[in-house]
């Protein structure tokens, strides 16, 4: 492999894995908080790359302005999701059922922009939509750049919420134990339904980048939940820094496999990656140590 | 000692739990028409076999669950149903039974959710230095993973979280449950620290015996009723009820029988 390929498979990798970080952070919460397989997050995050690629149509505004509709719009969302769907689970029987609920709802948004939109193929056409600068021999897209510098952006947001507000100690007590986090007077249903709100947030960022660079159409989620439920085993369920340095790490593994093995095999790596980790660490890289902490 | 009297005649109760019943879901009830009386400045412990209820008596009081009736009285004043976080403002303060920290947070993050539901700046700092004066461990591991901690000095962790509130009744379950002697003796010596310093608690223990010596009074459970109850001196004293509740070991040294 020569060098300036190799570097800018690395670059690549490097972008990549940021967008996957943001999106395996939304993932994890859910679980950290309340036990919940969200299989619907991608299909979320189709529909606010939809939104944005709608935006710009109707608009001609850049599709980053969605962001301002999306992310209250998604917040709110994934607050009545939890407070109205969620929340009726059965606590014994929440996680394998919320894998069966978020489903549907993933199948519902999936045919609602098949519906609306049809199945053609939509890609936002912008100024910069192929504007790219050299890095030491590596070519690197604007567009990339803007989605990985989002995605920064909200995940060393996300970091402060948790760390530095009540909200975000309040939702960490819950996620640590949630009937003590009660008697100190949390109202941990509503923590849980912020916590939520706050995973769809994610997606409707997550969404916004990923629709500068991407052909989006209605089916596309189901390409994005593999990898990124294997994102945030690897990383250890329920911890975020695990989700965002495993996001990085198998981001960068998937880009530089599509040398040698073509862009269809390298997404394999993230299910051996999978499959290497439920038998050497079922409880994930970071799990333990380092899960549920920020 | 007349079973079903209040433990002892006093003017003003802090904390009575008068007549419930109460269960879980469709079972058996598990509280069948329980009284206990929390008298201020007092330690009153809970003893009984298992399954008699003890924890769910703490559960009743700290709202965790609703009693199916019965009247639960703070001061006087009657907060029955209520949810968790308001009976923490009525003045009922729970910590629960094994290890309830928040493992992945700081001993000072612990210590300051205990007061999430204060706003006011000063008052916060003021319970800091207290608790801090009361538990060593808190002052001294101020910035160590909570997680990190010894069982015995996560329990006292637990305790200062509890007190920042400046509760009227500490509801302690089972504090001494998987500690070695010498952190259970600390735990002990602490609960009566903490009658000490003006709160009363309401103490729920397997460990019969400890719990009785460092209680002022005492009730025994047994299927969801208070069985006996009365100053802890006169429950320990008693023979009979020492074979039945308390162990082998027999207080009585006068008493016929097994070896010590």
């Amino acid at each position: 492999m020569s060098g300036p390929l190799l570097l800018q498979s690395l670059v690549l990798g490097v972008l990549l894995g940021g967008l996957y970080a943001l999106l395996a952070a939304g993932l994890t919460l859910y679980f950290g908080v309340m036990r919940v397989v969200m299989i619907a997050h991608s299909a979320f995050l189709i529909l606010a790359a939809y939104l944005a690629w709608f935006f710009t149509r109707e608009t001609g505004l850049d599709p980053l302005l969605s962001l301002v509709f999306t992310v209250p719009l998604f917040f709110g969302a994934g607050v009545l999701m939890q407070r109205l769907l969620i929340s009726r689970l059965r606590p014994a029987t929440l996680t394998m059922m919320s894998v069966l609920l978020t489903f549907s709802i993933a199948l519902v948004i999936e045919g609602t922009l098949g519906f609306a939109f049809s199945g053609t193929h939509r890609r936002i056409r912008l100024p910069y939509s192929g504007a790219h600068f050299e890095l030491f021999g590596a070519s690197i897209a604007v567009v990339k750049l803007i989605g990985f510098g989002l995605a920064g952006f909200s995940l060393v947001a996300l970091y402060l919420l948790l760390k530095k507000t009540r909200f975000g100690q309040a939702l960490r007590a819950t996620m640590q134990h949630k009937d003590a986090a009660q008697l100190v007077g949390i109202n941990t249903d509503r923590v849980a339904g912020y916590g939520f709100g706050l995973g769809l947030a994610t997606a409707a960022i997550g969404g916004t980048a990923l629709s500068l660079d991407s052909t989006i159409y209605p089916s596309l989620h189901w390409h994005w939940i593999g990898p990124l439920m294997a994102v945030i085993v690897v990383g250890g369920l329920g911890s975020v820094p695990g989700a965002a340095i495993a996001a990085m790490a198998l981001g960068l593994g998937q880009s530089l496999l599509q040398i040698p093995l073509g862009t269809t095999w390298a997404q394999t790596f993230f299910y051996v990656a999978l499959f290497a980790t439920l038998m050497l660490r079922p409880q994930g890289f970071f799990g333990g140590r380092l899960a549920q902490r920020f | 000692m007349a079973s079903e009297q209040p433990p002892e005649a006093h003017d003003e109760y802090l904390l009575e739990l008068v007549d419930i019943e109460a269960g879980y879901g469709r079972a058996a009830l598990v509280l069948r028409g329980l009284t206990v009386r929390v008298p201020p400045a007092s330690v009153v412990c809970l003893v009984g076999p298992n399954g008699a209820g003890k924890s769910t008596v703490l559960k009743v009081a700290s709202g965790m669950l609703t009693p199916r009736s019965g009247r639960i009285l703070v001061g006087g004043k009657d907060v029955t149903r209520r949810g968790p976080q308001r009976m923490l403002d009525a003045g009922l303060s729970h910590v629960l039974q094994g290890h309830s920290v928040f493992k992945e947070m700081s001993v000072s993050e612990n210590v300051l959710l205990g007061a999430y539901t204060i706003k006011d700046k000063a008052e916060i700092a003021e319970r800091v230095d207290f608790v801090k004066g009361l538990f060593p461990v808190v002052a001294d591991r101020w910035s160590s993973l909570a997680g990190a901690l010894s069982g015995g000095q996560q329990k006292q962790v637990e305790f200062a979280r509890s007190l920042m509130v400046s509760p009227r009744v500490v509801l302690l379950d089972e504090p001494s449950m998987g500690l070695d002697p010498k952190a259970a003796a600390t735990v002990f010596e602490q609960v009566a620290r903490m009658r000490d310093a003006g709160t009363a608690v309401l103490l729920v223990e397997q460990n019969a015996r400890r719990g009785l010596e460092t209680a002022d009074l005492g009730c025994v459970l047994d299927l969801g009723r208070v069985h006996i109850s009365g100053p802890a001196a006169d429950l320990l004293a008693d023979s009979s009820l020492g074979e039945l509740y308390l162990g082998t070991r027999r207080p009585d040294p006068t008493a016929p029988t097994t070896t010590p």
